[in-house]
């Protein structure tokens, strides 16, 4: 065994050495290297033996320490069980051959069967610790039903057992192929060819679903392409070996649970992304048959695999149960141009007439199969693969888009979750957007019932005059719904870049987008706090502009510009915003959006007659009462209005009452500049000092960093310490004080 | 300036000491994570380790940008706490499943969930106790690719040797280690 190497050698310099052997050794092709270490070791015969045991052991750790596959990008998940079979080795029947293939759960050989005929197999090794009893169990279960497949697309599964270490095994039917993805793209093939090679798939798949067996692992790299005779055959491998491998849940440890899990999860269907492991049925198998043929046409799966694994397991989980994948066509159009034309020119075509070719029933075709409630997919595999024919034939496709209501419904609900991502960023843009979506879903139908009023009054009033004013009128709402239609789409489609934290190319979608769909108003509010977050202040105010021209009801744009424009001095903008806010919200009974109108109209000293519209949406704010978790922020909003007022000694208490709850840096900030103005005007000029000094500690300490979510109430804070400054400096020195 | 920063700052400036100093807070801070990562999250998840170490890395303070030397020491004392957090858990879930579990398991107790099968990540931390003490050097480089989850590259910016290096002594702790354990489980 192993000589105690903590014996008495002089420790890390024989240990470097011993190492730079080692490497040096093992860089060596084998035949040379007993040669180089009897050179190496010179007559140290232990050193020899222990080098050559190293490098022994090297040859045969395989992933030992390594990071698990699928878990790259460090999750700290390491497979520590080394692997123990090796060419040459006889397992049950089995002589394994050459290893040709290595996947997230299993090792593939090439193994030679002796008995009871003499052929080539493929044998699968699961690598991760299963309870191999219960798999070969759930094997057993279904082995009648796979030995009655019968199918030139399906390569059969000959046998399951144990290896000596317990691992389960699956010998299958030998393919050797490339993943269907591959071969497609390696040859060019055109959307037509594509389809032909995915219609056998289906077809495969059918022939299995009717012998009872469910795939339920479906994706490229279980689907490999032969050529017999010159001629593509597509080969769908694997069948039964996810069920006899399911049921882990139970006795594994969380690390192999997690690491099978992120296995595939771009191919997951809805159903099997809940994990309730009990209600799957051959509706999930079509469903990844649509992830599939999403990727062949597209090149990309719906969801991309890496963003749903970095994402976590449960936005993971969601992603797939909730969100609606763009159709591929759109998805076509999201890509960069040099992504695009790469894909396009693997199908051997230019991208608008691959865009153009996709979109309508091809669209439609996967989006069916790619449903999330499976009573909408396609029936069966064979019902997708005739829907594809009728594609390929010219003739009307089944898969039709749905009606304009259920359209519309999706809409509502793409955007929801599609921003709900973006929500993330600023949650609190979520509620105005839900607002302005139902705005946006109200005006729309406001159109549509406008237009059947329209059609009524034609049929009933005959006079030449009215019908023709009447006909201009329907024609313009017609216009309107047109223009509609397609910024939809467009929306969504920045909603997905947002969610994705492609910024830069939401941007450019959003760049000449008309202002005319209030919703889009929270992405121009997203876009502009990107911007703000990093000190890109006139990018920033451009989208700001553009939200509060599109929706002015919307007060986040508003409280996110108005600091903007006096921080660069743009006080006559300034002052037409708050004038279009106090018209605009004067009536509001939300106390936080009363709050924030105050607020913003006070950053500079306001027009006096807008005093009498500020102090009654101060008192709606003190209305909410002191329970309200934002209470202090009602505190200081009143607290600036007695200041603004002149009112300096009513402006005292609340604004002490604000820096002694402290909690949030950039408000006491704020709350202490007031203070040392009022206090200063009061003739107190000590306790003035001492408000200002606290107030620029604090935020030297608190309000330096970049990249802040809270970069407006920063403005607002520096702003006031520097007006706070200005009036506090003794008059006759100046500068001496101010910073 | 917040305890880190100060201790980063001494080891700076040669305070040998102030390595010493930065590992309770280091751990500390991990097992908090982890404990309130947990409460919210169904139980049965795994918590990855380079999350929560970037994230302490962050919450103590080490945002602001400071030496190398300093993220260095930083992630040395990380990797050697998380080293421990995943051994308690793994001793202790052992002792329960063999009768040694008559003390309550505390809820509030973190429960990263172990990157292996509990005996042979202990296996695997005692040959990694031996060859330490035989070159602590390559041990350190093994702990944070283990038990921080750096890749090759980042375990090398740690380090502060180049990557070539880091490969090659990768290698060799790997088959150092294959054997070693090999040796204890035959």
């Amino acid at each position: 065994m192993e000589s105690d190497p903590q014996g008495s050698r002089p420790v890390t310099d024989a240990l470097d050495r011993e190492e730079a052997i080692f490497n040096a050794a093992r860089s060596l092709p084998a035949p040379d290297r007993a040669a180089y270490l009897q050179a190496a070791c010179g007559g140290d015969a232990e050193l020899r033996m222990r080098m050559e045991r190293l490098i022994e052991a090297h040859g045969r750790a395989g992933d030992f320490l390594e990071p698990a596959p699928a878990a790259q990008g460090g999750a700290g998940t390491i497979l520590i069980a080394p692997p123990s079979e090796k060419p040459g080795d006889q397992i049950g029947h089995y002589k394994i051959r050459e290893q040709i293939g290595e996947g997230g759960c299993g090792v593939v050989y090439v193994a030679e069967q002796t008995e009871p005929v003499r052929r080539r197999v493929a044998l699968k090794v699961i690598k991760l610790g299963m309870d191999t009893r219960n798999v070969i169990a759930r094997f057993e279960a279904e082995r009648q039903a796979l030995a009655m497949m019968d199918h030139p697309n399906i390569a059969r599964v000959l046998d399951a057992g144990a290896t000596e270490t317990g691992r389960p095994y699956f010998v299958m039917e030998l393919v050797r192929g490339i993943k269907i993805t591959e071969y497609c793209d390696q040859n060019h093939l055109n959307t037509a060819e594509r389809l032909a090679l995915f219609i056998q798939v289906c077809h495969a798949v059918q022939h299995a679903h009717q012998k009872g067996v469910i795939h339920r692992d479906i994706k490229p790299s279980n689907i490999l392409v032969t050529l017999h005779d010159g001629v593509p055959v597509p080969k769908v491998i694997d069948f039964g070996i996810a069920k006899a491998t399911e049921g882990r849940l139970t006795d594994l440890t969380v690390y192999t649970e997690l690491h099978q899990f992120i296995g595939t999860p771009a191919y997951m269907s809805p159903e099997q992304a809940e994990m309730s492991g009990l209600d799957i049925d051959t509706r999930s198998d079509i469903y990844s048959l649509g992830v599939l043929l999403y990727e062949l046409l597209t090149g990309r799966t719906p969801f991309d695999a890496q963003e749903l694994i970095r994402s976590g397991l449960d936005q993971m989980r969601r992603t797939i149960r909730e969100q609606e994948p763009l159709k591929p066509s759109t998805r076509l159009s999201t890509l960069l141009d040099a992504d695009l034309t790469a894909v396009a020119k693997r199908h051997g075509a230019e991208a608008p007439r691959l865009i153009h070719l996709i979109r309508g029933d091809l669209d439609w075709i996967v989006m069916k199969a790619l449903e999330k409630d499976r009573t909408r997919r396609f029936e069966t595999a064979n019902a997708l693969a005739t829907d594809l024919q009728r594609f390929l034939t010219n003739e009307p496709v089944e898969a039709r888009p749905p009606s304009t209501l259920y359209r519309f419904q999706k809409l509502i609900r793409r955007n929801k979750t599609a921003f709900a991502a973006a929500a993330a960023i600023l949650t609190a843009l979520v509620i105005g957007l839900g607002f302005s979506l139902y705005l946006f879903v109200q005006e729309r139908k406001a159109l549509r019932l406008e237009k059947a009023a329209v059609a009524r009054a034609l049929a009933a009033e005959r006079q030449q005059a009215l019908l023709r004013e009447q006909a201009e009128k329907g024609l313009a709402i017609e216009r309107r719904l047109r223009q509609i239609e397609p910024l939809g789409e467009k929306l969504n489609q920045a909603g997905f870049l947002l969610s994705q934290g492609q910024f830069q190319k939401a941007e450019d979608v959003m760049k000449d987008f008309p202002l005319v769909i209030p919703a889009s108003c929270s992405i121009f509010n997203v876009l502009g706090d990107q911007h703000a977050r990093h000190g890109a202040w006139l990018a920033a105010m451009t989208n700001f502009e553009k939200s509060v021209k599109v929706n002015p009801t919307n007060q986040w744009g508003f409280h996110y510009l108005t600091p903007l424009l006096v921080m660069t001095g743009q006080e006559e903008p300034y002052r037409r915003l708050c004038a279009q806010m106090l018209t605009e919200f004067t009536n509001t009974t939300d106390p936080n959006v009363a709050e924030r109108v105050a607020k913003d109209c006070l950053i500079l000293p306001p027009d006096p007659a807008d005093f009498g519209k500020i102090a009654r949406l101060v008192e709606v704010a003190l209305g909410a009462g002191s329970a309200n978790s934002d209470w202090p922020y009602f505190q200081f909003v009143r607290g600036f209005l007695e200041y603004r007022l002149g009112h300096f000694r009513d402006a005292v208490e609340p604004l002490r009452e604000v820096v002694a709850r402290g909690e949030v840096a950039a408000r006491t900030v704020e709350a202490d500049c007031v203070l040392a103005m009022a206090l200063y005007r009061q003739q107190q000029a000590e306790p003035a000092r001492a408000a200002l000094e606290a107030a620029r500690q604090l935020a030297e300490v608190k309000l330096q960093k970049t990249d802040m979510l809270d970069w407006n109430d920063r403005i607002l804070a520096q702003l006031l310490l520097g007006e706070a400054t200005r009036v506090t400096a003794p008059a006759a020195t100046p500068g001496s004080e101010a910073k | 300036m917040s305890e880190v920063t100060q201790i980063l700052d001494s080891i700076h400036q040669g305070d040998s000491q102030a390595a010493e100093r930065l590992l309770p807070l280091v751990y500390e801070e991990l097992r908090k994570l982890a404990a309130s990562k947990m409460a919210h999250e169904p139980p049965g998840q795994t918590l990855q380790p380079t999350a929560l170490v970037h994230e302490a890395w962050l919450r103590l303070g080490g945002g602001d940008a400071r030496a190398w030397n300093g993220r260095a020491h930083f992630f040395g004392a990380a990797a050697e706490a998380m080293r421990r957090i995943l051994i308690d858990k793994a001793r202790r879930r052992k002792a329960l499943r063999h009768g040694g579990g008559q003390a309550r398991l505390d809820l509030q107790e973190i429960e990263i969930a172990a990157p292996a099968q509990d005996d042979q990540l202990l296996a695997m931390d005692d040959a990694l106790g031996r060859f330490s003490v035989l070159d602590p050097r390559k041990a350190e480089l093994v702990k944070l690719r283990f038990f921080v989850g750096m890749t090759i590259e980042q375990a090398a910016g740690a380090l502060g040797i180049s990557e070539a290096t880091a490969k090659r002594w990768w290698e060799y702790a790997r088959a150092w280690l294959y054997t070693e354990m090999r040796a204890l489980t035959a």
